[in-house]
């Protein structure tokens, strides 16, 4: 391998870095062409891992169990803002089975910048104390003896008011351009939306779960999380090991959608118990602890201001996000939408990012993106009321040449022709139609919005692949298979590079022991930075195949060719199957190792869509039913249609949720929510599952090495919300000022 | 000590007050059924008692002595094959944490109504909750049982 450094610029949910990345200079495997004739990739494939799933025989974290294992229970706070006074440690440690207890005054083996338990906790439900016992009934009698006492102290929940208080996590973050304030002055048309948006909570089903086990000063941990390499790394660097001496299993996860980034605290806690106890400890959130602590997406308070032209050039943007952080994280990019959706040159962007008692807001599938797409879009829809024009007329008219905040070209864009395909398969052009009907009785009424997201992933990633004998490759990646479907993407590539059947290609991931990299499951990376990889590693077997092939047959390697197990000279002559050559090898192998390249220089790289949702409204009841909902997005090449489609399919039922009954509803006069079970913060059931229609652009990027692919896992959640709220006001007439769009809700914006 | 009959199989276990997810899990070892909320409220421990699908998370041990338990590991056969093959084919698995609690209520669903209605896949299959958002595959799913049965 000839091997180069080139500095390439890295990009995870709108965050971007300039790293280092390890070029293969002989890796010469162009990006398919977009005519190419593939056999496999593009083609509907259940998952490899489906029966082993629904059989139940799919061991996740929390069924790890282990010779000698504790069990852990946390002390989580009962108030939003308090300060220990009164915690019983040596109880605790004297009640039957409890074998470790640590506290906020604890040495702890680990360091960590921030204290892995609080004496003075931010937030209800933050950890103060966890112990493990024999059983997780001792252990929660341990929790009970600690009996704490906790004085309460003063919280915020009302973001406004911690804005108007200077209370900030970081700083305010100014994106304006242009002078938005004089462009909205010299407008000839101009509307103003002010919306606000809900806590929404990531609710995996599998909770925030950890084991772990120490052997001497090496440390294996099976972890329920999106980043077991990010896990490991955390490990190592709390406990000051060698990275190599953290081992983390991931096999199976039962969901994250952004929640699970790294080692998190259960798996520090268990590790750090098993240390003091010289036994595994498993840690494992009730749902109680999951919702209060598990994470949730901020609730906002958006405003914007828009100017255009009477034919709908839009001339300015004027935006303003208040977002409820709670006591730490990143101030996701929820103006993104305002500032690149669109051709604008004045646009102001104010983000306040304000600290609440809530737990720090972290990731949940498109963060950000999707929050403020859900009110830029219905402020885009209020203009095209004011203008009396078609709104999908008018995001046409104002669609983005190029990137509107770095002004470089896309690597590639369909959006024009999903907008298109959209209204085709909704019957856009019927729209008006809808309203007059009212035999039921309901309020029918078709929304649209746009979506953008990046989705391009990048370098590194790795795979090897690993050819035997009796034909069959074993490929080794770093994927963590949240429920995706990546691994058997994985396995589609690499038997179309190899020429192989699906069933000879053996695809695993979830273990960090290979060294074998893979990125964090989140930002739509997997797909477009792991496929790249594969089909390197699967090309260099292929190559070597055919060079043996060659030396067999006594025929150049370049006259030949493999497909579906058979290595075929394309002159005819030659037509034997894979193991003909193979079995000559015994016990030897054939091996790759590929690597995800850089991304292309002078190009910015997004993910786009259309969706158009139909709903019926009950005014009587304040009841909105979403009847049919279509989408078309723009994610390159599509490597497994069907596991697509269940991505689009489960992305639009959160964003359905998010915009009609999903929220954490805090007590003002507490600070604790209020709704933290599944029986009573409303997560869809089937019967709530509209008609889903989809397609794609069906575009490959041929910017991007070297599938052409790219992330589909957090574009279909994105325009959902804002496409129903946008059909509610046009069945309506009337445009709600916060959502979920609840019963309550719809019958105080009817009023 | 109480007897439990699980898969068909008979277990002496000391229930202490435990509920019979606890026991098949901890006890029997009997780990494809899940605790997701132990609320009653996502179906992910979804067990056949005397062939009713039930939620093992609020069921005391004790309470279902002299009754036949029936877990995800003991539906391997027949109708139970079936539509796992259909939850494969269709793709109605995801993370497949609530997957073997689907699959135990959509296995006796077609046990009772052979040929369902959209509205009677709804009505039976709306205690089981999946995050992931299956639900469009699910209902393909136990349709091309139905029109294949």
């Amino acid at each position: 391998m000839t091997a180069r450094f080139v500095r390439t610029q890295k990009e995870m949910e709108g965050r971007y870095e300039d790293v280092w990345a390890l070029v293969d200079e002989s890796d010469d495997v162009r990006t398919w062409a977009p005519d190419a004739e593939l056999s496999l990739v593009g083609q509907p494939a259940p998952r490899f891992d489906g029966m082993v799933r629904a059989t139940g025989r799919a061991r996740y974290t929390v069924d790890v169990r282990l010779t000698g294992m504790l069990h852990a229970a946390v002390l989580r706070s009962p108030a939003a803002h308090g300060r220990v006074r009164v915690l019983d440690i040596e109880a605790a440690l004297a009640a039957p089975g409890v074998r470790a207890v640590i506290g906020p005054e604890s040495e702890l083996s680990l360091t960590r910048s921030s204290p892995l338990l609080a004496a003075e906790p931010g937030y209800a439900g933050q950890p103060i104390a966890v112990v493990a016992a024999d059983t997780l009934e001792a252990a929660l009698e341990g929790v009970r003896a600690l009996a704490l006492d906790i004085e309460v102290l003063g919280h915020v929940v009302d973001a406004r008011e911690a804005v108007n208080e200077h209370q900030f996590i970081g700083e305010p973050a100014d994106d304006s351009r242009g002078d938005a304030e004089a462009a909205l002055a010299a407008s000839e048309v101009t509307v103003e939306v002010s919306i606000s948006t809900p806590a929404q909570l990531q609710t995996p089903l599998e909770p925030h779960a950890a084991v772990a086990s120490w052997d001497g000063d090496e440390l294996i941990a099976w972890v329920s999380t999106q980043g077991m390499f990010a896990a490991r790394d955390e490990l190592a660097a709390a406990f000051g090991l060698r990275k190599d001496a953290v081992r983390v299993r991931t096999e199976f996860v039962g969901g994250g959608f952004g929640a699970k980034q790294g080692a998190g605290f259960e798996a520090l806690a268990a590790a750090e118990l098993a240390r003091i106890t010289g036994r595994p400890v498993r840690l494992v959130n009730d749902r109680h602890g999951e919702m209060l602590d598990g994470g949730r997406r901020f609730s906002t308070q958006q405003t914007y201001r828009l100017g255009a032209t009477r034919d709908g050039t839009l001339t300015a943007i004027e935006a303003e996000a208040v977002l409820a952080m709670g006591q730490g994280g990143w101030a996701m990019p929820t103006l993104v939408p305002a500032r690149t959706l669109y051709r604008c040159a004045d646009v102001g962007a104010l983000s306040f990012p304000a600290r609440t008692n809530l737990r720090p807001v972290n990731a949940f599938r498109a963060p950000g993106v999707m929050e403020g797409t859900t009110v830029f879009e219905q402020a885009i829809d209020e203009l095209a009321i004011a203008l009396e024009m078609d709104p999908l007329e008018l995001r046409r008219r104002n669609h983005a040449d190029v990137d509107q905040a770095s002004g470089l070209p896309y690597s590639s864009k369909q959006l024009l022709a999903c907008y298109d395909r959209a209204a085709e398969l909704a019957g856009w052009d019927r729209r008006e139609e809808l309203r007059t009907r009212t035999g039921d009785g309901l309020l029918r009424g078709m929304g649209c919005a746009t979506q953008i997201w990046w989705g391009g992933g990048g370098p590194p990633s790795h795979a090897t692949v690993r050819l035997d004998a009796e034909g069959n490759a074993y490929v080794v990646t770093g994927i963590q298979d949240i429920g995706t479907g990546t691994l058997t993407s994985a396995q589609i590539v690499a038997a179309e590079e190899l020429g192989l059947p699906l069933a000879r290609v053996r695809v695993v991931g979830g273990d960090t022991r290979h060294n074998v990299y893979g990125p964090v499951a989140g930002g739509s990376q997997t797909t477009p930075s792991v496929m790249p990889a594969v089909r390197s590693a699967a090309a260099k077997v292929r190559k070597t195949l055919l060079q043996l092939a060659g030396d067999v047959f006594e025929i150049a390697a370049e006259d030949l060719e493999m497909a579906n197990g058979r290595i075929r000279s394309h002159d005819g002559a030659i037509d034997a199957h894979v193991t003909e050559v193979t079995e000559k090898l015994g016990n030897a192998t054939i091996d790759g190792s590929g690597s995800r390249g850089p991304n292309p220089d002078g190009f910015v790289v997004h993910t786009f869509g259309c969706q158009i949702a139909r709903v019926a409204v009950d005014p009587g009841l304040g009841e909105v039913r979403v009847e049919r909902i279509v989408a078309v997005h723009d994610v390159g090449r599509i490597v497994n249609p069907l596991t697509a489609s269940s991505q689009v399919e489960g992305g639009i039922l959160q964003g359905m949720a998010f915009a009609l009954t999903e929220e954490l509803v805090v007590d003002p006069t507490t600070g604790v929510p209020v709704n933290g079970h599944l029986d009573d913060y409303k997560v869809p059931s089937i019967a709530d599952v509209p008609e889903i229609v989809i397609d794609y652009a069906h575009v490959a990027d041929q910017n991007l090495p070297n599938t052409g692919t790219k992330g589909l896992g957090e574009p279909p959640i994105v325009p959902t919300a804002a496409a129903i709220a946008n059909a509610f006001a046009h069945a309506t007439g009337r445009r709600a000022a916060a959502l979920p769009l609840t019963r309550s809700q719809v019958l105080e914006t009817l009023a | 000590m109480v007897e439990l009959q699980v898969n068909g199989q008979r277990y002496q276990v000391e229930p202490a007050g435990r509920r019979l997810l606890a026991v098949l899990r901890d006890e029997l070892e009997l780990l494809g059924t899940k605790l997701a909320c132990g609320e009653g409220a996502c179906g992910a421990c979804a067990v056949l008692l005397d062939g009713k699908p039930v939620n093992a998370c609020l069921l005391l041990a004790e309470a279902v002595a002299g009754h036949e338990v029936v877990t995800i590991e003991g539906l391997s056969g027949g109708r139970a094959a079936a539509v796992q093959q259909a939850f494969v084919a269709e793709d109605a698995v995801q993370c497949g944490f609530c997957t073997p609690g689907q699959v135990v209520s959509a296995t006796v669903l077609l046990e009772r109504v052979p040929d369902p209605t959209r509205e009677q896949i709804h009505e039976a299959m709306a205690g089981n909750i999946c995050r992931c958002g299956t639900y469009p595959k699910i209902e393909r799913a136990i349709l091309r049982i139905a029109g294949g049965a």
